[in-house]
């Protein structure tokens, strides 16, 4: 019972750091992009629209992590064993993409050559951040990850390395730039930056359904190939299968600008391709060489899942009207107006 | 460096980093709302100006403390895995509540940094407030967390793994109470004098004296009044550590040998070796006064502990004497401060000691730290796990901690650099405005 309560939070936690933080790092790999003579405007808008939000954003993962090391001890140990590297790598992102964001918005002399190197460096760090989070989230269920190992390739490298991963990170900056490119469409006034953002939507869209196709391929060298799991699973399947036939309704709504039909029902989509894949492994946090290690066999003892569930659910009460009331302030008022 | 040794630095590195930043983030709110609130009741334009000017230095420090706390989260498992293995679910409950205290005040941050203009002032002006309750709420989880490595409690410990867990004991162990109330005033106390101290040096300067007067004003009534309150805070902990830790006080005050009419040494280097201390000034029973209210009670020294459980005695010890010494010159320095504001005006010599005083707070900050954790060794969690027994078999840690030196290194310098031209900029506005 607590278990499962743990795991919603934990699932959902993913979900809402993947459609709210995630449409962060979009934003900065967005400005990677040539931007000509709209780059300017692009940057105010991307600054008004993510300053105010972004640290509440990257709490969802931070959520993860606690519920992790305190209800699940294994599993985090196992994690930050196996992937040290990545997860460093995940972190120097982290760390570099807050600070240039915010370095930029606020340092009180804007000049020109100030305000590149940081958002090469806020843009640059947020495709490396979501490449990295992507091949950690592909890692955990390839059977590599050897907690019995102390050989360095086969311990700390293998779990990660290869073409497989390396496309999930593909998939994943191309989802989080979706997801920006839509978010953003309704921030701007002026419109033909509203369409820019329209235009690279649709390529992002186009980009998300190579870079799964791509992933597909890949998972061909895995110890068990994407296909041979999908067709094993039917409500993965079906659940692809609806997010696919979303994109329909999507640019419906896109071309009539029904700004919140089309939020609702890109980060639907996302969500629905989330939920495949948790729908693919759960209940198992982790297959490892050894065998999976699932989040009803390594729960803590009940007293701290009690005590951590009582932390979720009243915290709830307090960070759930406190974001909407942000959101409130900030959002709606906008798409509204 | 070894293994063990990269790993120790890079937590104690990463931990000092994040620690400025964390006590910035959790005061500066309660001086930014002062302020704001002295604007909205006086109408005074000059708060509002000053409320602005903090506002932007919080942003940037802000962002700083919040990158830098979710690598200390990750690095728990990074570096400690064996520590985590056993303390996770045993004091994985104050973390919850600080995420909970820190998701709050994530919002509530963007609500008071970007919505002066989207709310209705005094709304406006309790999102700020909510920044700073739930800032110093998750201050104080933190620091329960760590107070559990020192008085471990809420399990059993049987066979080499934790039985019978109980999070709310944990949470609730011997040491929270006085390394909160320590840790709390310490921040107040560090991040009062280094905003009141930058406020005098650019009053000093002639630089918008209105301004600075009054900024100075409100940073130095919280800083001064903890740094008044500290030796109390101090004297407690102290005491609860003589009885709890007496390895760690032992090395704190260099005292070898168990006995009575214990000393009390200012300054001086202790000599492991010969087990005696080189120098410094003893005051005959202090210790045993400080430790235990009376001058003939028995303090217990390094001697009654094996060789191998000591810690690093030069470094407590120098240490805490390095606190000890800064705290008494801020107490003194805050009531001067009182005193001087009584009177109607303050000095020139005054405002030039408070800018002097200026990095003080946090050095003092990261000394208590190096007492508390150095003086913990060898232990990760005092008496139970050793932190050998607890670091990561990820080899070439060098690599990780040098990673963090530079990426670190670099901030600490992008930080100070911007706040330079932060300053600047608006001070060269102000004097310009007001001549």
């Amino acid at each position: 019972m607590m278990t499962d309560i743990l795991v919603l939070f934990i699932g959902a936690s993913l979900l809402l750091y993947v459609l709210l933080g995630g449409s962060d790092y979009g934003a900065g790999i967005l400005e990677l992009l040539p931007a000509g003579r709209l780059r300017e405007k692009q940057k105010h808008v991307i600054n008004d629209a993510m300053g105010p939000v972004w640290e509440a954003n990257h709490m969802w993962l931070i959520l993860v992590v606690v519920i992790l090391f305190m209800g699940f001890p294994t599993i985090f140990t196992t994690l930050m064993i196996s992937l040290h590297i990545p997860m460093l790598a995940l972190l120097a992102g982290i760390v570099v993409r807050g600070t240039a964001f915010t370095f930029r918005h606020y340092d009180a002399v804007q000049e020109p050559k100030s305000q590149r190197v940081y958002t090469v460096l806020f843009s640059g760090s947020s495709l490396w951040t979501a490449l990295w989070l992507g091949i950690i989230v592909a890692s955990l269920n390839r059977g590599i990850i050897d907690p019995r190992s102390r050989d360095v390739w086969t311990a700390y490298v293998a779990p990660w390395w290869g073409l497989y991963p390396l496309a999930v990170g593909v998939f994943v900056a191309c989802i989080f730039a979706f997801l920006a490119c839509i978010y953003l469409v309704d921030e701007t006034t002026d419109a033909e930056l509203a369409r820019r953002f329209r235009r690279r939507a649709a390529a992002f869209n186009c980009a998300v359904i190579v870079a799964g196709g791509l992933v597909f391929a890949a998972s061909l060298g895995e110890r068990e190939s994407l296909p041979v799991t999908f067709f094993k699973n039917p409500w993965t399947l079906g659940v692809m299968g609806v997010a696919t036939l979303l994109f329909v309704a999507l640019w419906l709504f896109v071309t009539r600008h029904r700004v919140w039909l089309t939020r609702v029902v890109a980060a639907g989509q996302v969500s629905l391709i989330l939920l495949g894949w948790w729908l693919l492994y759960a209940p198992n946090a982790l297959l490892t060489a050894t065998g999976p290690l699932g989040f009803y066999e390594q729960a803590a003892p009940e007293a701290t899942l009690r005590q951590l569930v009582i932390a979720l659910v009243v915290g709830s009460f307090f960070i759930f009207p406190s974001l909407i009331f942000l959101l409130r302030v900030f959002k709606l008022k906008r798409a509204g107006g | 460096m070894n293994d063990l040794i990269a790993a120790r630095a890079t937590m104690g590195f990463s931990l000092g980093f994040h620690i400025i930043f964390a006590a910035i983030g959790m005061t500066m709110p309660f001086f930014m709302s002062a302020a704001h609130y002295l604007y909205l009741k006086r109408g005074d334009e000059v708060y509002l100006e000053l409320t602005k000017m903090w506002v932007k230095g919080v942003a940037i420090l802000f962002a700083v403390g919040a990158v830098s706390g979710t690598v200390l989260s990750f690095e728990l498992g990074l570096l400690w895995p064996g520590f985590m293995q056993h303390a996770g679910p045993i004091i994985g409950m104050p973390f919850s509540w600080e995420g909970t205290a820190f998701f709050i005040e994530a919002v509530a941050i963007g609500l008071f940094l970007y919505g002066r203009k989207r709310m209705k002032p005094w709304v406006h002006w309790w999102t700020g407030v909510a920044v700073g309750v739930s800032g110093f709420a998750s201050g104080i989880f933190v620091v329960a967390a760590n107070s559990w490595m020192n008085t471990p409690a809420g399990f059993d410990w049987v066979d080499g793994a934790a039985r019978n867990i109980d999070p709310v004991a944990a949470m609730w162990n011997r040491a929270w109470l006085h390394e909160s109330l320590h840790m709390q005033l310490g921040a107040l106390q560090a991040v009062g004098f280094a905003v009141g101290g930058i406020h005098a040096v650019l009053y000093l300067k002639g630089r918008a004296p209105d301004l600075n007067l009054k900024a100075l004003k409100i940073a130095l009534t919280f800083g001064a009044a903890a740094a008044i309150l500290q030796p109390f805070a101090g004297h407690f902990a102290g005491q609860r550590v003589a009885e709890l830790q007496p390895a760690k006080l032992a090395a704190m005050e260099g005292h070898f040998e168990t006995g009575r009419r214990a000393p009390l040494y200012i300054g001086g280097i202790p000599d492991v070796e010969t087990r005696t201390m080189k120098g410094g000034i003893p005051l005959p029973g202090l210790l045993s006064f400080v430790a235990h209210d009376d001058f003939d009670a028995e303090v217990t020294g390094l001697d009654k502990f094996p060789r191998e459980d000591w810690p690093p005695v030069v470094i407590v010890h120098v240490a805490f004497q390095v606190m000890v010494g800064i705290g008494t010159v801020m107490a003194a320095v805050g009531a001067l401060f009182f005193w001087f504001w009584r009177k109607g005006a303050f000095p020139r010599w005054f405002l030039g000691v408070l800018g002097a005083s200026m990095p003080l707070g946090m050095l003092a900050i990261e000394a208590g730290w190096v007492v508390t954790e150095v003086g913990r060794q060898p232990w990760i969690v005092y008496g139970i796990v050793r932190t050998r027994d607890a670091v990561t078999p990820v080899p070439g840690m060098v690599y990780h901690f040098y990673l963090f030196l530079v990426l670190y290194l670099a901030l600490a310098a992008a930080t100070v650099w911007l706040m330079g031209r932060q300053i600047m900029k608006v001070q060269t506005r102000l004097s310009g405005g007001a001549q």
